[in-house]
């Protein structure tokens, strides 16, 4: 519980709980379980997709972050990760993906091409999923190392302990 | 001079004389490349010269069909009576000296329709539909001769040389009702 008590405690405890009770409000706990059970959806169309298997692989292995269980169905996941060139054909696929994705949810747009169409300036790419999608976390690099796919799901962590509310829901009126 | 004829002749690949021989004028040109041997037929003997090359010269393997816009290249246009794109053909054999054949056809911009070879190649269904896609060139006979890389609802063909690099808008221009529909 000691790591538990540093992210979920508010306010001071009582004298006489002897460690075994913590005053906490509701929020703060669900925020703190929903972050550590992020179900990824990995939307992966290009070389960030190797890089995303490898941080999901055992070397780097993204579970020990809680984050482990990926799902390839968008109505089980909470977290969309777009690794990769996003075309203007498969631009509707993956707008349709994020909206069957159930409340709340959390998107990552991993890498050059998906934050900004990369070194792909033409006709049938994208330039930048944001367009579109309400992104939290950007990635940059091409491709992104592990680590950095780490950090950014970190960073989503770490929002939604703070309690901010992801972009989409922020969007919405 | 006659010797020298004879000696250059004597190193022609065999498949250029078997085409010179039996198509004449239709063959418009034909050259030696690195890879192997580049004809320039005309549209009408271009259906009859791949059945022969399929038939009796045992080039058993599509490789590839594309285009060629030439509109840029005032020196390319000279030479084939201003037609705006060839069409190529990438043939393959097992068998023979020269196992690598590239067929082209120049084809006019107002016309600009070839006969499909499905019938002696399955695998150009695909190619085609491919070349139709990006460069406008239409198959006839084809069964299926629809876009295959981009939208269906796309307008324009990328790869000619007036289409503009960056597209005319419709990265950013979404109608995603339309599209899942």
């Amino acid at each position: 519980m000691g790591l538990a008590n540093n992210n979920i405690q508010s306010g001071a405890s009582t004298e006489q709980s002897d460690g075994n009770i913590i005053t906490t409000t509701i929020d703060k706990v669900v925020n703190w379980g929903r972050k550590n059970s992020l179900w990824p959806m990995p939307f992966g169309t290009a070389c960030c997709a190797i890089e995303m298997m490898a941080t999901l692989a055992s070397k780097y292995d993204l579970s020990r972050f809680g984050s482990e269980a990926i799902r390839f169905s968008p109505r089980q996941s909470d977290l969309l990760i777009v690794s990769g060139r996003i075309s203007i054909k498969m631009m509707p696929v993956l707008k349709r993906i994020y909206d069957q994705m159930p409340d709340p949810k959390w998107v990552i747009s991993m890498g050059a091409c998906a934050s900004c169409g990369g070194v792909f300036d033409t006709y049938t790419l994208i330039q930048g999923v944001d367009q579109f999608l309400p992104v939290d976390v950007y990635i940059p690099g091409c491709p992104p190392r592990p680590e950095d796919l780490i950090d950014a799901v970190m960073q989503v962590q770490r929002q939604i302990q703070k309690g901010e509310l992801p972009k989409g829901v922020e969007a919405a009126p | 001079m006659t010797e020298e004829k004879e000696i250059t002749e004597d190193t022609t690949p065999l498949v250029i004389q078997q085409l010179r021989e039996k198509f004449g004028d239709g063959l418009l040109s034909d050259s030696e490349a690195k890879d192997g041997v580049v004809v320039v037929v005309n549209k009408d003997k271009l259906y009859p010269l791949l059945e022969y090359l399929k038939a009796d010269l045992s080039y058993s393997m599509l490789v590839d069909i594309t285009a060629v816009d030439n509109s840029n290249l005032e020196e390319e246009l000279m030479k084939y009576d201003y037609a705006r794109f060839m069409v190529v053909y990438h043939l393959y054999t097992f068998e023979g000296e020269t196992p690598r054949i590239r067929v082209k056809v120049p084809v006019n911009d107002q016309d600009s329709k070839v006969p499909t070879v499905i019938n002696l190649w399955k695998g150009a269904n695909w190619l085609e539909r491919e070349t139709y896609d990006m460069f406008g060139i239409e198959f006839e006979g084809h069964p299926n001769l629809i876009r295959i890389l981009m939208p269906n609802e796309f307008e324009g063909h990328p790869l000619r040389k007036d289409y503009p690099l960056r597209g005319r808008g419709e990265r950013e221009r979404f109608n995603f009702d339309k599209q899942n529909a």
